[in-house]
């Protein structure tokens, strides 16, 4: 008799560095504006929002920072009363830049270690999309050493290479059943490196109007030997091997213009647009090692289109030592409807932000900021797994920075 | 400021507190239905009436675990917010758990699943006089009705419920209810909502068996006439004084895995590798015995599941002609649906559809088309990243025995009737979280 061939769909594991996971976090004082304030704010953090103005700091600083952020997603089936919300979790992005070279002089030369990319969900294994995701963390750590130099007083420009390194776990249920009926399940974790480059170019009139326009480019993140595991029942053990796994993410260019300009003598206002090419993600393929005819590699669609975000946030110097801010934003989401999967619920988002700096010493500044945004909820059906509800996300993230000047 | 710092624990606990609970997004609830016009039903007592797969029948066989999940099981679950009443179903005790006793997966030996049957914990209380088995009573009143092997042919039988019957009737009914038909014994319990899934068994029997009749009746191919009769009958008195219920179309046979994965390509594959292993040739052609005679097969024909673990292709008889390879030595008729028997099931399966649509708009009954199901089972789809589809085993939805359903096709099931429910009465029957739900065991 023929055998009966037993072939398990292993649907693609999903795994992106999306906008869902991206929330800009690296610079805290922008935090407080909904992320704008790449025109206003010429400091070490601008090594990650526009090298070009690294030079026009007037001293030497290194700056820490770390905010906690919340992602907290809910999911609705279509027909349904039950809500699953992702497990409360904190991921903890953190940044770190630190400029040297002499002052006022036509160069500056700076480091940024930071997380541009990076979020956690956990769905947990008893919600109606445990075969599409159960969870997933992940994070990119940029390494950027930076240089900058004044072309005139008012006209700088600058760059960065960029060397990132790539973490991804995740793991999903696998509709393989063992004796007492439950579902098997895929892990899988890996280490990726890349590389890409920043640059930009600032220009201000005295003090008052600036403008501010960098690239970022994107960073093709090569994932090799990534551990994948399975548990399935004993009958199956040989069709789904321990092996290893590679697969290539694309994270995407983005394009920033900004400008900020003084209202009153304490005021400052701050715009960002923010072009993101995340067009180039088209697919995810995973490249196992151990093929069987079980487990083959796979292909998912992921169709991304670009993406546009746009900030604009007040700067309010409310004494000598005190600044305070607020902003908001709003991002158009680079995933169409049919493309919306667990790992990042994505959907336009609003966003909203307060922050601080106030100045402990000469040498120290303390600055914190909270911003909230909400992706708008979106009642999807996904063209690969099915999977049709409605998805709502509220994120939440705190940060706190302090930095050294001399 | 000495305050604050005093209470500064009491404000971190605060926001700590906000942060993990309240921040959470919440999903408002879809709208209710547009009223439809008719009035909403009372699920205080809702009644199950059907066979096998209203009784939660798996794996070949009725056990505990199948009966728990049963589909009317699950969809009384969420009535339990509409108003809905207690549900019981006459479960096997747990020492007596395996029931009637099922198969179960016991290996794969190079991809091919091998089964094995389940002998322990059974609900056998003694042999009828025909030497089948009976099984521990359970006579208390129960919502539901499933019973394995009813026929809508055989709702009208007085005596149908007696030891030379049907078991599982017969486990219901207490010694002096015996004779009672099952159309009495379902249109007495004082409901104020059915579901009513019988009929499957008049065309299926038939062709599970190959388009052979038995003596017994169990795999009559019912004429239309006793269907719509008893059928009419059943759902007059189910819905006296006006009341509800949601009525379910049968599904095409060909749809099943009994009759879908052995195909008449995979036998002379396995035909063929036996052949040259003794250095004979390829096997080309098999012969099958139709009601015309016999004849070399085609892909049309369709072949019971049991047939590939029966060992017989191939084997000589008598006079040395092996089997099923020579038209002197056809495989038998009860193992074969050939083309012209599929397309008299077919048939009789639209009249009986077409009736059963009918007396629902006539009685202005909820419809679950499990027909339109199970065609889509078919053709295969994906729901919430897992295939669902007929294939033996991996398309998660068919038990073992080919015909019955997996936890999770039953929870499918359900929710056909709730949305059916929901879209003629404007209810708001919540849905059944499928994947929750387990396909085929694997050792």
């Amino acid at each position: 008799m023929k055998k009966l061939l037993l072939s398990f769909l292993l649907a693609s594991p999903v795994l992106l560095f999306a906008q869902g996971s991206q929330v800009n976090t690296q610079g805290i004082k922008a935090l407080g504006m909904a992320g704008a304030g790449s025109a206003l704010f010429v400091d070490e953090s601008s090594i990650f929002y526009n090298p070009g103005a690294l030079v026009k700091m007037d001293h030497n600083a290194i700056s820490a920072g770390a905010s906690a952020v919340m992602y907290r997603s809910a999911f609705k089936e279509v027909n349904s009363t039950q809500q699953y919300d992702t497990k409360f979790q904190i991921t903890p992005p953190f940044s770190v830049f630190a400029t040297f070279g002499p002052k006022d002089t036509w160069w500056k030369a700076g480091l940024g270690v930071y997380t541009p990319f990076g979020g956690a969900v956990d769905w947990g294994q008893d919600w109606p999309g445990k075969y599409e995701l159960n969870h997933l963390q992940m994070r990119a750590i940029y390494i950027q050493p930076t240089l900058s130099f004044k072309i005139t007083d008012n006209f700088s420009v600058g760059g960065g290479f960029v060397y990132n390194l790539g973490f991804v776990d995740l793991s999903r249920s696998l509709p393989t059943f063992d004796a007492n009926g439950n579902p098997g399940r895929a892990e899988l974790s890996g280490v990726g490196t890349g590389t890409g480059y920043n640059v930009g170019v600032h220009y201000n009139l005295e003090n008052e109007f600036a403008i501010s326009l960098s690239y970022r480019s994107k960073v093709v993140t090569k994932l090799k030997d990534g551990d994948a595991k399975f548990t399935v029942p004993d009958a199956l053990a040989a069709s789904f091997p321990t092996t290893t796994f590679e697969a290539e993410l694309p994270l995407p260019a983005s394009f920033n213009i900004g400008v900020s300009f003084p209202i009153s003598e304490r005021l400052d206002i701050a715009a960002d647009g923010t072009f993101i090419g995340y067009d180039i993600y088209k697919s995810l393929t995973f490249d196992y090692k151990d093929n069987t005819p079980t487990l083959e590699d796979t292909y998912q669609p992921k169709k991304y289109q670009k993406a546009f975000s746009g900030k604009i946030g007040l700067n309010y110097k409310a004494s000598d030592k005190l600044a305070l801010r607020t902003g908001a934003g709003y991002v158009a989401s680079p995933v169409s409807a049919q493309y919306v999967y667990a790992e990042t619920p994505d959907n336009n988002r609003v966003m909203a932000s307060l922050g601080f700096t106030y100045m402990l010493s000469d040498k120290f500044d303390l600055t914190g900021a909270y911003t909230f945004q909400r992706i708008l909820e979106r009642t999807v059906t996904n063209a690969v797994t099915g999977l049709n509800g409605t998805f709502k996300t509220n994120i939440h993230a705190p940060g706190i920075s302090l930095t050294y000047k001399w | 400021m000495k305050r604050f710092q005093k209470n500064i624990k009491l404000y971190i606990g605060l926001v700590a507190c906000a942060l993990a609970t309240s921040c959470a997004p919440e999903i408002d609830n879809a709208k209710p239905n547009e009223n439809t016009g008719s009035s909403k039903p009372d699920f205080s007592k809702y009644i199950a009436i059907g066979n096998s797969l209203t009784a939660g029948f798996a794996d070949g066989g009725l056990y505990l675990e199948g009966q728990q999940l049963a589909f009317p099981v699950l969809i009384a679950e969420k009535m339990k917010a509409h108003g809905g009443g207690e549900f019981k179903s006459p479960f096997f005790i747990e020492s007596q758990s395996n029931g009637s006793g099922y198969i179960r997966l016991k290996a794969l030996v190079n991809g091919q699943p091998v089964t094995e049957p389940v002998t322990d914990k059974l609900a056998v209380r003694g042999l009828s006089p025909n030497n089948t088995p009976l099984y521990t009573k359970y006579t208390e009143e129960v919502n539901n009705l499933g019973v394995p092997g009813m026929r809508l042919d055989m709702t009208e039988i007085q005596g149908l419920g007696t030891v030379k019957g049907n078991p599982y009737f017969e486990r219901l009914l207490t010694e002096q209810a015996a004779m009672t038909s099952y159309r009495a014994f379902a249109t007495s319990k004082n409901h104020t909502f059915f579901s009513f899934s019988l009929g499957n068994n008049d065309a299926l029997g038939y062709a599970t068996n190959g388009g052979v009749q038995k003596p017994d009746g169990t795999s009559t191919l019912t004429d239309i006439n006793t269907f719509s009769n008893n059928l009419t009958n059943f759902i007059t008195d189910l819905t006296t004084n006006g009341r509800k219920g949601v009525i379910a179309t049968i599904p095409d046979v060909s749809a099943v895995p009994f009759l879908t994965t052995v195909t008449r390509q995979a036998l002379l594959q396995a035909a063929t590798t036996a052949s040259q292993a003794q250095g004979g040739p390829a096997v080309t052609a098999l012969f099958i015995a139709t009601k015309a005679g016999a004849r070399p097969a085609t892909d049309k024909d369709m072949f019971v599941l049991p047939f590939a673990s029966s060992g017989l292709l191939g084997k000589p008889n008598d006079q040395k002609i092996p089997y099923g390879l020579h038209p002197n030595n056809p495989i038998e008729s009860q193992y074969v649906l050939d083309e012209a028997e599929v397309a008299e099931v077919k048939t009789r399966i639209d009249e009986y559809n077409k009736k059963i649509l009918e007396v629902a708009k006539s009685r202005d009954l909820a419809v679950a088309d499990i027909h339109a199901f199970l065609n889509k089972v078919k053709n295969g789809y994906v729901y919430n990243g897992i295939v669902i589809s007929n294939k033996y085993i991996t398309g998660n939805v068919f038990s073992l025995d080919g015909v019955h359903l997996t936890p999770m096709g039953y929870a499918i099931m359900a929710n056909i009737f709730i949305d059916a429910i929901n879209a003629k009465y404007g209810t708001q029957l919540d849905k059944v979280d499928a994947m929750q739900y387990r396909g085929v065991k694997m050792p």
